[in-house]
């Protein structure tokens, strides 16, 4: 996981397996890199193959730190297999799925 | 009167559907393709069939036996057998009863001939009844007061749907399957013995133990969190403990 930063938009690379093993660093890693001008995560899923129910809770804790600072968070790319496990757990709704 | 079945192993335009299984016993509206077919042709007064499906032959005549269940008698083999000269040979591309509906050409097709079957397969199913218009309903399955049925639906025997669960239109859920409180189930087809979590959302999709396939790309993502999809059966998991649970949890509430 490296963040890439502009003013406001923090853009993080979501390595190909989110899971157990990770996803407690992958979540304290981002909260320690958030700066009080970011308003916004991108999670660029683009080379994300496997995500469970601890990687999306990962990304639910970063949604809802965000929340309450205001900002929000955005899943960019999501492969088919991501895009099913977001669509069969219904976070397609919670976050704003980007597709570029 | 005697057939020669070509049984396809797979197929290009649905792959996904013989990686757990032979392509023709995919489920199929509570059975198999290969279980239907031999249904037809026994209705048509087919007597013997030679079943041909390269190496899958012997697991396929492990699973349907010697045609008893059908009053066929059935073999296999791609040896030339004497006994089927000048035999008609019928390819299960499709149903012999229904040789107008393509089976295998993509995921949507398969799903298509599904919908397209479901009421005649249902009237000829014992027991199934019509619960509401277009809502099919196996015997001893169980559906909670408050969970939304919409036609076009076939849910098989022995399920069981939960309070506030959403299911149609356009829905099949195959046998032994398990459909926990708030599931919603739309367009999409739940294979036999699969449980579906709280709140799991399926759309355009056909969910197979903890096999997740997108029916409109193809996908194929294998669920690795049992509370939302996965076998209703596997070890330590219990579908009679749900069900104690949920009567508990809906006799005091």
């Amino acid at each position: 996981m490296k963040p890439q930063r502009t003013e406001s938009v923090m853009l993080v690379q979501v390595p190909p397996e989110l899971n157990a093993t990770n996803a407690v660093t992958f979540r304290e890693g981002i909260r320690a890199a958030l700066t009080t001008t970011t308003t916004t995560v991108d999670f660029d899923l683009s080379k994300t193959r496997f995500v469970d129910s601890s990687g999306l809770g990962a990304l639910i804790a970063i949604h809802k730190t965000m929340l309450n600072r205001s900002g929000h968070v955005r899943v960019l790319n999501p492969g088919p297999s991501v895009l099913q496990i977001l669509e069969v757990t219904r976070l397609n709704r919670l976050f704003e799925v980007v597709h570029s | 009167m005697k057939v020669i079945l070509h049984c396809p192993i797979d197929a290009p335009g649905v792959p996904a559907l013989s990686r757990r299984t032979p392509l023709v016993l995919a489920p199929f509206l509570g059975s198999t393709v290969l279980s239907h077919a031999l249904t037809g042709l026994a209705g048509e007064g087919v007597k013997q069939v030679r079943l041909q499906a390269g190496d899958k032959t012997a697991e396929i005549l492990r699973v349907i036996g010697k045609g008893d269940l059908w009053g066929l008698k059935i073999s296999g083999g791609l040896a030339h057998d004497p006994e089927f000269s000048g035999a008609r040979t019928v390819s299960l591309d499709s149903l012999p009863q229904w040789p107008d509906i393509a089976l295998w050409t993509s995921y949507p097709t398969w799903f298509k001939a599904q919908l397209t079957l479901m009421e005649r397969l249902a009237r000829m199913r014992v027991g199934m009844r019509e619960q509401r218009a277009g809502v099919f309903v196996g015997l001893r399955t169980r559906v909670a007061a408050d969970a939304q049925l919409v036609g076009p639906a076939w849910i098989g025997d022995n399920v069981f749907i939960g309070a506030g669960a959403i299911v149609g239109p356009e829905v099949v859920i195959e046998d032994d399957s398990y459909l926990d409180d708030g599931a919603e189930v739309v367009g999409s087809i739940v294979g036999p013995g699969t449980y579906a979590g709280s709140f799991t959302e399926l759309k355009r999709s056909f969910a197979w133990g903890r096999e997740l396939l997108s029916l409109e790309t193809g996908s194929v993502t294998e669920v690795q969190d049992r509370f939302l999809l996965g076998e209703a059966k596997a070890p330590g998991f219990s579908i009679s403990r749900l069900w104690k649970r949920w009567q508990k949890k809906n006799s005091t509430s």
